[in-house]
Parts: structure tokens; C-alpha cells; sequence
């Protein structure tokens, strides 16, 4: 029952400081408003304050924005600050007044500008659809395709630009030349499907390729150099993404770079920084749900697991044979294309006509690969029991060497393949020159040419439509009748559309997987994701199982494999660009298509996926994949145009020995003879070898200035950490101080249960108290004595009744008495109603009459000024002086429980602030005072007094609870209202003094305010940086209580009446600032004196 | 202007058109929660309960301004750590305790964890953040916690 009681009071008291808190908010912002009020009427007419009040009000409105108040009251702000400026504005210069409009103007256009360029940014509705449906997480997989379709946008412009639209407006038109035209006997078959299918035909000897371009060094009547235009570009495309690449991973290295310190805060995060907001969907809130709980539960497996080590030999075999599989799909993925392409390429040799299948299977066989050898690796990953953070690491490791082995594969093998056409070329040279040896001559001197020649021997052509070796062995036939460039020229000829281009062919075989790819993704999503989401739908209802929720399930959205899908796409692109120029073009039309597809499908049918890999905007993850992706793409291109010979008879770079010789001979021919000599000097050993060592020493330095850099960081870091650790300690000590007080207070809890044993344990110690007061005196321990001394109070009025009876069972009896007693006063004490109180009399009297025998012995100060008081009114007493006691029991409670517990927590130590010590000091003046005042006592009309008091008690008590001192004030009121003696309520006012102080202190800390009068004692020596706030309070607390006892000492002359007139007042008292421990000092001591005085002009 | 329209759809008997005559007008929270934006939200209670003016989840037009103001992506992160930690602050003390941190759990959780589990990561989160140990998280700890967090930015924000 009293744990409860008290604990009920805890919490009124609690509620109290929090709406004190609140208040004391609000009035901070009062003051905010205060401060506004105060500048609006303090103008000066000195420019230099307008401005800067005008300044301080601009940045107010910039800033509004920024401050948590309410919108009213930013608004109230922000018109305030409108009119003060628009008020004082006119007084400065014109220029300044006008400069801040255009400032203005501009800022409303730049925003208007900026919402309309919204409108311009592909897709943003649609993202933004996304994420608010989905989450960021699946957004950034559709930002990431907008940055590649940027990209390739990008790409596009720059092939479309330098190299088809100059083709196709200045080069030779379509069948002007051999290169151009399509092969007599494959017109027939040219607008077929399937040879469109195959990329054959009419596209074939497009400017979808390499070999349709011309070889002419200028093109058209400005000369533009195609050629030169083709290798650069076919450069530039790689060194733009690279930059383009490398810039936004700097940038957002850049703004991830707070966010990557060390992740200590785990749980935290994954408690309040799980919500996505943004999910506005019920079925993505499930499943977000659902990832909490798991990311959650791994947590804390993850936390467990660190602390057991569990049988690995198991896990760790089966990782091996997982790896172990991992590795042979690979190897075997890898094989699977290389047979695909050389069975292909064994067909095209062998076979004449290829079926449709036998046509694209390389490109059929990639994709599948790429598609279902991502699925298998998950289940094997399932096998690892790794961690699914580790699972998914691996799985996307997996895959992007599964992606990037398949695309290696398949160009190797064409690359071979491209090597075994130069051979067979370079054979059936040979076989030529074998043949006729006469015109050999002319074969080699003219074949670089053979291109540009017009082309009658198409007929020829039409009719040596077969192999090589027939065209040979008739081309030896018509050598006797034919002039011999011609045999030559149809030799060369018939070569070429038979598969001489290589550079055609890859670029051929990107294409075709590219869109391949594109289908398959198309159909995965149809088939996978909408007719399962269909299946899923409208069948769960007929079928035996939860389809929802048990097997098919609805498509996830599995954000780290398709952003994979995307960088291998790009992949292919950068491999391919080279060699098939509009490719880029291409891409971007696939992506604007699966960026459609996709989002369609995301919408209608995916949930998102429960282990949402944290693949925000900020994230390089990605970025370093393409970069890789990049890289290892860009090899095979390099090392073709390095290594092979470009094809004889078709594209820009025909007849030349390599394909970057174009540079050279441009520089040697087509630049000044200056420049020539220039670029000669420069590529010369002596300059290149000096600008390598200096690139590996600047690269060298730089890497040592990172590395300083990152040093200094750390240990920048570890000072702020620190700082921040011994602030750490201070917060700590003062927790510390607080838990103690809290350990108190908890321990009076229970304590409030037994502190009936421990009241009359006082009260049996009271005889040694008599000592004891003057042991804590010498002490000068101010609370101790307080608490001695207001514990001797109760004594005092107990002798009053001076009941006979024995000590002992007295008390054995006043424990539950006092228990009730206490119960009721509380009530009393907020209610304020005389009837609870009085409805105890019995008890308390009975327990006052405990109180006399238990304390024979007490001080003989009080002995003498109880009776003295008690004899005049014994019988007023028996109705009203009872209520006394349960007030004043209630402090001794309290009292008896502090007296405990503060010379344990509390050494003396902590009592070493002036200011106590002058409470001490003051102290015994008190009780000298009270000493000499109690005879006055018996004097005064006390009932009607009381009564009157008690009444304003009930009307104090809800008027003044805002402030935390109105309560002890109240109580203290109360309290002396009750008291017969005026002596004793001196003394109570005194310990509230002190309490008031430690209640200023606490203010900030709501929950132990009104535990304890101490803490104030505690916190000053050891925390002097508290805030000010408190420093400021507490003086001026102090000043209003010194105010009240000034006039409570007035009022104990005259009445009582006006000391309660005062006591109100106190709440407003503390606003008032500027009052500094001096004066509170001065002002207690003048008060036992002015109390002396009075006393003494009383007497 | 849009959301004065969102505001006044949810609530059309309720709010007039014309807002400059008749400014005390509040939409229940049985309304606002309602909302598209926050029908899935498990804390939309308490982002009502927060943005409202007495605490009671009825907001004015005023109120629901502040919220999407905080909310929107332009607010800074500070203002949105402030808000999010009132947030989190079931019991407006100002400081989220154990019992703050319970609810959170179980609201985001929907009540999936075990009662062993939500003590053991309250607990856990107790000691990660509380810098001063004093069993609860006072708004210093939660901003210093969450301003670290790499995506609290991009979650922490309500689309209109």
C-alpha cells in the first residue's frame, strides 16, 4: 500500500515537472517571441543595428524552416519578421533594399525553373511512383537504369553524331560499293525473316556495322575524315564512361563518406531506421515487415553467434563441395559456349542452309546460361548456411563471374573464330598465288584497292557463288581470257561477303545478344512474374494450398541480380560498340523498354524482396561492379583493334596493318609538318619514359597524401572521440549522482513501507537525537541537521498530548496508524479538504500520543515551547491539531528515510559550497529564532488563523502547481497551518529552502525532483558546467523564498494572511533573472537577522 | 496548395474551401490515418499524436502542414531526427525508456518476436546508444545514433 502511495505521489509529482517542462518550453519560445517584441521596439536609429536586426530577422525566415515549432507559430514568426524588416527596411539604402529583392526574384525563378525541369527528367513520376510504393530499395534499381539510359543516351549522340549521320549524308550511298552491296545471291533472301532475325541481309550492310563503313579517308565536300572519326569515337565512347564512371563514384563516395564510420549502432538502426516511410502499399508493408523481423531475428542470431562457436567441420565441407559446384556450373557454362560457338561456326562451314535454331543457339545458349545459372548458384548458396548478408555477397560474386566468363567466352571464341578466317584468308592467298603464279604480282599490289573499284564482276560474283576453292580453281580458268586485276579484283571479292569482315561478324553477334537478351527478359518477365502473379492470383482460391504464401508465391523483386542483368547488359554494349556503332542506340531503346516493362511489372505483380540488400543511391556497390564490368569489357575490344589485322575489303580501317595506324597516318599526312615532328618527338623514348616515371611518382605522392590524410583523420577521430568520451564521463558522473538519488529514491520506496519501523526507530533514537544535533552540527552537515532537526518536530507536537502510555506497544501500534495517516494526506494535501483529515483524528492522535511516549528524552528546547503551546489550547487542538501529523509525519518519513540513506551516499564532501554553508550557518539562527518565537505562540488566535490558511491552501494549491516550489510551498503551508507551533514551521521552511535548491537543480530532470533537497549539494562540486539554465533558476528561487520568509516574518507579526499572499507570488518569481549567488547569500543573512529583530521587537 | 487539397479530401464535410474564414477546423485522426501515405505506416498513430496539436491525433490544417514540411524531402535532417525521436517517444517524457523501445519493436514487428526477443533488442539497443547509461535514450543519443545511419535520410520522409 505505501509503495503504492508513494509511487502515486512520484508521479503526480512527475506530471507536474513535465508540465513544467512543457511550460518552461513554451516560454522559451515565449521568448523567442519575446526577443522579436523587443526588437521591434528597441529601434534605434542607428543603421548598423536596422541591419542587423533586418539581418538577423531575414536569416530567421530563411531559417524557419529549420526549427521544430508548430506551423502557427512559424508563420506568427514569420510575419513578424516580414513586417519588422518591410518597417525598417525603407530606412537604409536603396541598394541594399533593391539588391534583396533581385536576390528574391532569383530565388523565386530558380525554383521555378527547378520544379519545371522536374517535369523534363525521364520517368521521375514514375520512380517516385515506385519508391512510394516499394520502398528506396527498388527505386534504386530503376535510378541506376535511368543513369545508364543517361549514359547511353550519351554514347548514342556521340556514334550518331561523329559517325552514322556523316555516313550516312556524305558516305557512298547504299550499293555503290562491294561493301555496301548485298551479295547477288543473298538479295533473295535478304528481307527474309529469318535472315533479318539472324541479322543478316539488308541489315547486315547497314551502318548498323563496321563493315558498312567506307574507307574513303575524307567523306563528302568538307572532307571529313571518317576513318579518324571512327577510331576516336570508338575511344572516346570507353574514355567517357570511364570519367563519367569514376566521377559519380567520387561523388558518392563523397556523400557517403559521413555515413561510413564504424557501424556501431546495428540494433539501432535496424529499429528506427527500418521504417520506410515511403511504403505506402499493404503488400510491400508486409513484406518490409517481414524483413524487419528477419533482419531483426539475424541480429540477434548474429549476436549469439558470436558468443558460441559452433561444429564447423560440417559447414565448412559443405561449403567446400558448394564452391566446388559453384565452380564446375562455371567451368561448365564456359564450355558449353565455347562448344556453342565453334559448333556453330563448324555448321556455317559445313552446312549451306542453317535452320533457325542452329543460327542463334550461341546467343540462345548465353542467355539461357545467364538466366538459370543464377538460380541454380542460390540453391547451392542455400547449402552454405552463410550468413544471408555473406549468402548474398557471394551469390552477386557468383554471378558477375558467371556473366563476365559467359561474355569472355563467347568472345574469345569468336575471336578465334576471327583468327581461323584470317588463316583461311591468308590460305586461300597463298592457294591463289599458287594457282597463277603470274599475276600474283598484281594480286597483292592491287588487293588493298580492290575495294574501291567499281563493281562489274557482280555477274561474275553470281555465278562463283560457291566455296572459295571453286571461285579459285575457275578464277585459274579464267586467267587465259580475262585481264588479270579482274581475276584478281573477283577473287577478292568473292572473299569478302563470305565472312571476311570479321569485325561485322562480332559486332553481328553482340547485337543478336543483345537481343536475344532482351526477349528472355522479356518472356522471364511475362512467364516468371505476370502469368505467376496471374496463376497466383485468381487460382489461390481453387487450390489445395495458400498459393500466396506456400510455393509459386508472387515474383520478387530481386534488386541485386537485376542490377547485375544491367551491368552485364552494359557490358555487352561497351564490348560491342566498337565494332557495331549503333549499338548504343540500340541500348537505349531496350532500356527505355525494360525500364517500362519493368516498372509495369514491379507494380502489378512483384513484392519486393524480403532481404532488401541496402543498395541506396549513395551506394558504390554497384558503380564498382560496372567500372569492373567496364574494364574487363573493354580488354577483348583493346586487344582486338591492337592485335588483329582489320578486315581487307570492308569498313573504315581496310588495308591498313592495324587499325590505330589511321592516327599516325593522319598525323604524318593531314597535319602541319611541325606537329608531325612534335608528335615524333613526344612518342619518342626520351619523353615517354621520363612521363611514366613522373606519372608513377605523382601517383606515388598522391598515395602518400591520401594515406597522411587518412592518418590524420583517424586521429582527428580519436579526439573527438575523446572529447566526446569525457564529455561521456561528465554525463556520466552526473548520472551517476542522479542514480544515486534515484537508488535512494527507490530505496525509500520500499523504505515508505517500513518506514513506520524506521519512524519509530527515530523515534527511539530520538533520545540519542538530542546528542545527535549537536554531532551533525559540528558536522555542519545542513541537510542532516534539517532532517534532525524537522525530525524532532513531530516530538514536539506529540508532547502536547503527553497521553500516557507505554513506549513500546506505542509504537508497535503507530505503524499502521501512521500508515493510514499518511494515506489521507496526501489527498489533503492536493484537495486541500479539512474533512479527510479530520476523519483520522482518532489515529493521529493516538499516534501523537506515541509520538510523547516515545520521546522522553527529547531536546529540552522543544519540551518547554510544546507545553507552553500546548496548554492554552489543548482542546482546539483535539479538532484541529491532529492534522498536523500527517503532514509533518509525512516529511519525518521522508526526513527519517534521507537522514538514512545521505550519510551513506552523501560524505561531506559534497557539502562544501558557500552557500550551504551559510544555510548551515542560518540554521541555527532558526532555531534560535524559533527558540524565542515559540513562546509567542499560544498567543495568536490560531484556529481561525489555521482554518483561513487551509482554505487558501485549496486555493493555492491548484492555482500555483506549475511551479515545482508551489509544491513544498504548499506544503509547507500545510504544513505550518497545522503546525501549533510557530517555532517548528520555521524550520520546515528552512528545509524547503534548501529543497527548493536542489529542486531548481532537478528541474530539468523531471522524475527525481522532489526526492531530494541534496542533490543540489552533490551536483555543485562536481558538476560546475551544468547548464546555465539551472544556475540562472535557482538564485532567483532562492531570492523569491528569501522574499517569502522576509515576509512570512512580517506576516508572523501581523497575520498570517499576507505571508499567504506572498506564497503565490513565488511562481512568478522565477522568471525574473539576473540574481546571483550573492545576493542570495546576503539575503539569508539578513534574514535571521530581520527575524531577530522582529522577534525581538515582538517580545 | 496540393496538400491543402489532400487535406480537405479526407475530410470534405468538414473543411471548407475557403480556409480564411474558418481557421479551427480538425480532421480525426481517424481520417488521417487513412491516408494512403500512412495507411501502412505503423507509427502513424504516433506521427499523428506528434504533428497534432494536443497530442490527440486531430490535426488542423496547420499541423498537417508542419507534418509534410518535416516529412518532405527538403526538411534538414536534424529537424527530421527531432521529429523522429518525438516519435519514437511513446510516452512523451522525453526520452525513449524501455517501454518506448518495446513499442517501437512490436510495431515494426507487428508482434512477430517473441517477448525474449523484444527485451533482448531493446537491450541491445539501450547499450548501443546510450552514451550516458542511464537506461534510456535522451534526444542527444537518439541524434547522434541516427544522423549516423546511412539511409535514415532517404526513409525518414513521407511522398505526397
Amino acid at each position: 500500500m505505501k509503495p503504492s502511495k508513494a509511487s502515486q505521489r512520484y508521479r503526480s509529482i512527475r506530471r507536474n515537472t513535465n508540465q513544467h517542462y512543457l511550460y518552461q518550453d513554451s516560454l522559451l519560445l515565449g521568448n523567442s517571441d519575446d526577443s522579436f517584441n523587443a526588437d521591434e521596439t528597441g529601434d534605434s536609429n542607428d543603421p548598423e543595428q536596422i541591419f542587423q536586426n533586418i539581418q538577423f530577422q531575414k536569416d530567421l525566415m530563411a531559417n524557419i524552416r529549420c526549427r521544430p515549432w508548430t506551423m502557427g507559430q512559424k508563420l506568427r514568426a514569420l510575419r513578424r519578421a516580414k513586417q519588422i524588416v518591410l518597417k525598417f527596411e525603407g530606412r537604409l539604402t536603396r541598394t541594399r533594399g533593391y539588391q534583396a529583392a533581385g536576390a528574391e526574384l532569383w530565388r523565386k525563378l530558380a525554383r521555378l525553373a527547378c520544379n519545371f525541369a522536374v517535369i523534363f527528367i525521364p520517368w521521375e513520376m514514375r520512380i517516385k511512383k515506385i519508391e512510394s510504393h516499394f520502398g528506396s530499395g527498388v527505386a534504386s534499381y530503376f535510378i541506376f537504369l535511368r543513369w545508364l539510359f543517361g549514359i547511353n543516351i550519351v554514347l548514342t549522340v556521340m556514334t550518331g553524331a561523329f559517325i552514322v549521320i556523316p555516313e550516312l549524308i556524305a558516305g557512298q550511298p547504299f550499293g555503290s560499293t562491294v561493301s555496301k552491296t548485298i551479295p547477288q545471291e543473298q538479295v533473295m533472301s535478304a528481307q527474309d525473316l529469318d535472315t533479318i532475325w539472324s541479322l543478316g541481309g539488308y541489315l547486315q550492310y547497314s551502318v548498323l556495322f563496321y563493315g558498312y563503313y567506307g574507307r574513303e579517308r575524307r567523306i563528302g565536300r568538307a572532307g571529313y575524315r571518317l576513318p579518324l572519326a571512327y577510331f576516336l569515337v570508338g575511344m572516346a565512347v570507353f574514355a567517357y564512361s570511364f570519367i563519367i564512371l569514376l566521377k559519380k563514384m567520387a561523388k558518392n563516395s563523397r556523400t557517403s563518406l559521413a555515413s561510413a564510420s564504424n557501424e556501431n549502432y546495428t540494433f539501432c538502426w535496424r529499429v528506427f531506421c527500418a521504417w520506410d516511410y515511403l511504403i505506402g502499399n499493404p503488400e510491400a508493408a508486409e513484406s518490409k515487415t517481414a524483413a524487419i523481423v528477419n533482419s531483426i531475428r539475424e541480429a540477434i542470431l548474429e549476436e549469439q553467434e558470436k558468443k558460441k562457436s559452433k561444429n564447423m567441420a560440417v559447414t565448412i565441407c559443405l561449403r567446400i563441395i558448394a564452391n566446388i559446384l559453384v565452380l564446375l556450373s562455371l567451368a561448365g557454362s564456359i564450355y558449353l559456349i565455347y562448344f556453342v560457338v565453334d559448333r556453330s561456326q563448324k555448321l556455317e562451314q559445313s552446312k549451306k542452309e542453317l535452320t533457325l535454331w542452329e543460327k542463334n543457339e550461341v546467343s540462345v545458349v548465353v542467355s539461357l546460361v545467364t538466366m538459370l545459372a543464377p538460380s541454380a548458384f542460390d540453391l547451392i548458396a542455400a547449402l552454405e548456411m552463410y550468413h544471408p548478408r555473406t549468402t548474398l555477397r557471394f551469390q552477386l560474386a557468383r554471378v558477375l563471374v558467371l556473366y563476365l566468363g559467359n561474355l569472355y567466352s563467347l568472345i574469345i571464341a569468336l575471336l578465334d573464330k576471327v583468327n581461323s578466317m584470317n588463316t583461311e584468308e591468308g590460305a586461300t592467298k597463298n592457294t591463289t598465288s599458287h594457282w597463277i603464279d603470274p599475276p600474283t604480282f598484281f594480286a597483292t599490289r592491287t588487293a588493298p584497292e580492290g575495294g574501291q573499284w567499281p563493281t562489274p564482276g557482280s555477274g561474275m560474283g553470281l555465278r562463283r557463288n560457291s566455296t572459295s576453292t571453286w571461285v579459285l580453281g575457275e578464277t585459274s580458268i579464267l586467267t587465259s581470257t580475262m585481264p588479270y586485276t579482274k581475276a584478281n579484283k573477283t577473287v577478292l571479292y568473292t572473299q569478302g561477303p563470305q565472312g571476311q569482315c570479321w569485325e561485322t561478324y562480332v559486332g553481328q553477334e553482340m547485337l543478336k545478344l543483345s537481343v536475344i537478351d532482351m526477349l528472355f527478359t522479356v518472356a522471364s518477365i511475362l512467364l516468371i512474374d505476370f502469368f505467376r502473379g496471374l496463376f497466383v492470383r485468381y487460382l489461390s482460391d481453387y487450390w489445395c494450398w495458400d498459393l500466396e504464401s506456400k510455393f509459386p508465391e508472387y515474383g520478387e523483386f530481386k534488386i541485386a541480380e537485376n542490377v547485375l542483368h544491367l551491368v552485364y547488359n552494359q557490358g555487352m554494349i561497351w564490348m560491342g560498340a566498337f565494332f557495331s556503332p549503333c549499338l548504343p542506340a540500340f541500348n537505349v531503346l531496350k532500356l527505355i523498354g525494360l525500364m517500362y516493362l519493368r516498372s509495369w511489372a514491379v507494380l502489378t505483380c512483384n513484392v519486393p524482396h524480403q532481404q532488401v540488400f541496402r543498395a541506396s543511391r549513395s551506394n558504390n556497390f554497384y558503380l564498382a561492379m560496372l567500372l569492373f564490368m567496364l574494364f574487363l569489357c573493354m580488354l577483348p575490344t583493346i586487344f582486338a583493334i591492337v592485335h588483329y589485322k582489320p578486315s581487307l575489303n570492308c569498313g573504315p580501317f581496310s588495308g591498313q596493318e592495324k587499325i590505330y595506324d589511321i592516327v599516325s597516318e593522319t598525323i604524318e599526312n593531314d597535319l602541319p609538318a611541325w606537329f608531325h615532328s612534335v608528335v615524333g618527338h613526344i612518342s619518342s623514348p626520351v619523353v615517354i619514359l621520363p612521363a611514366v616515371l613522373l606519372l608513377f611518382m605523382l601517383i606515388y605522392y598522391l598515395q602518400s597524401i591520401a594515406r597522411s590524410l587518412k592518418l590524420s583523420n583517424q586521429q582527428l577521430r580519436m579526439q573527438i572521440q575523446n572529447a566526446r568520451s569525457e564529455d561521456k564521463k561528465k554525463v556520466a558522473q552526473m548520472v551517476e549522482a542522479r542514480i544515486q538519488t534515484h537508488e535512494e529514491s527507490t530505496k525509500r520506496l520500499p523504505k515508505d513501507s517500513d518506514l513506520l519501523s524506521q519512524l519509530s526507530s527515530v523515534h527511539m533514537v530520538t533520545a540519542q537525537n538530542n546528542g545527535n544535533v549537536v554531532n551533525f552540527d559540528s558536522l555542519s552537515n545542513n541537510s542532516i541537521r534539517l532532517e534532525t532537526v524537522t525530525k524532532s518536530l513531530p516530538q514536539s507536537p506529540g508532547q502536547r498530548h503527553r497521553a500516557p502510555c507505554s513506549p513500546l506497544p506505542g509504537e508497535s501500534r503507530s505503524r499502521p496508524e501512521e500508515d493510514i495517516n499518511r494515506y489521507p494526506h496526501d489527498p489533503s494535501a492536493s484537495t486541500g479538504s479539512l474533512q479527510k483529515n479530520r476523519s483520522c483524528t482518532s489515529v493521529t492522535q493516538i499516534q501523537s500520543i506515541n509520538h510523547v511516549r516515545s520521546e522522553p528524552l527529547s531536546r529540552k528546547d522543544f519540551q518547554p515551547i510544546s507545553r507552553l503551546l500546548h496548554e492554552p489550547g489543548v482542546s482546539a487542538l483535539m479538532t484541529h491539531g491532529h492534522r498536523p501529523h500527517a503532514p509533518r509525519h509525512y516529511i519525518v518519513n521522508e526526513h527519517a528515510s534521507r537522514k538514512k540513506t545521505h550519510p551513506i551516499f552523501w560524505p561531506e564532501r559534497h557539502f562544501k559550497i558557500d552557500a550551504l554553508g551559510e544555510v548551515v550557518e542560518l540554521y541555527p539562527r532558526n532555531v534560535r529564532q524559533y527558540k524565542s518565537w515559540a513562546p509567542h505562540q499560544p498567543r495568536c488566535p490560531q484556529l481561525s488563523e489555521e482554518e483561513d490558511m487551509l482554505r487558501r491552501d485549496f486555493v493555492q494549491w491548484p492555482v500555483a502547481p506549475r511551479s515545482l516550489t508551489d509544491l513544498p510551498q504548499a506544503f509547507y503551508v500545510d504544513d505550518r497551518s497545522e503546525s501549533d507551533t510557530r517555532g517548528p514551521e520555521l524550520q520546515p521552511r528552512i528545509y524547503y529552502k534548501s529543497g527548493d535548491d536542489g529542486f531548481e537543480d532537478q528541474f530539468n530532470r523531471p522524475p527525481f525532483v522532489h526526492k531530494k533537497p541534496c542533490s543540489r549539494n552533490v551536483q555543485y562540486p562536481q558538476h560546475p558546467l551544468k547548464p546555465r539554465v539551472k544556475a540562472k533558476f535557482e538564485p532567483s528561487f532562492t531570492e523569491s523564498d528569501s522574499v517569502s520568509a522576509a515576509s512570512s516574518s512580517d506576516q508572523q507579526n501581523s497575520s498570517t494572511d499576507q505571508h499567504l499572499q506572498v506564497m503565490p507570488r513565488q511562481g512568478k518569481f522565477p522568471r525574473s533573472a539576473g540574481q546571483l549567488g550573492r545576493r542570495k547569500a546576503k539575503s539569508r543573512q539578513a534574514l535571521p537577522a530581520d527575524l531577530n529583530d522582529l522577534v525581538c521587537s515582538n517580545v | 496548395m496540393r496538400l491543402f487539397y489532400r487535406y480537405q479530401d479526407l475530410a470534405p464535410q468538414l473543411v471548407p474551401l475557403d480556409y480564411t474564414s474558418c481557421p479551427d477546423v480538425k480532421v480525426p485522426y481517424e481520417l488521417i490515418g487513412t491516408m494512403p501515405e500512412l495507411k501502412d505506416n505503423p507509427f502513424r498513430q504516433r506521427i499523428a499524436q506528434v504533428f497534432s496539436q494536443d497530442g490527440d491525433g486531430h490535426m488542423t490544417l496547420d499541423n498537417f502542414l508542419d507534418m509534410f514540411s518535416v516529412m518532405s524531402e527538403m526538411a534538414p535532417r536534424d529537424l527530421k531526427a527531432y521529429y523522429a525521436f518525438k516519435i519514437y517517444d511513446f510516452n512523451d517524457d522525453n526520452y525513449i525508456c524501455a517501454w518506448d523501445l518495446e513499442q517501437t519493436v512490436t510495431r515494426l514487428t507487428r508482434g512477430e518476436l517473441s517477448a525474449e526477443e523484444v527485451s533482448l533488442v531493446c537491450e541491445k539497443v539501450l547499450d548501443e546508444a546510450d552514451s550516458d547509461h542511464d537506461g534510456r535514450l535522451s534526444l542527444e543519443d537518439f541524434q547522434s545514433m541516427i544522423l549516423r545511419s546511412p539511409d535514415f535520410l532517404s526513409t525518414f520522409h513521407i511522398r505526397i
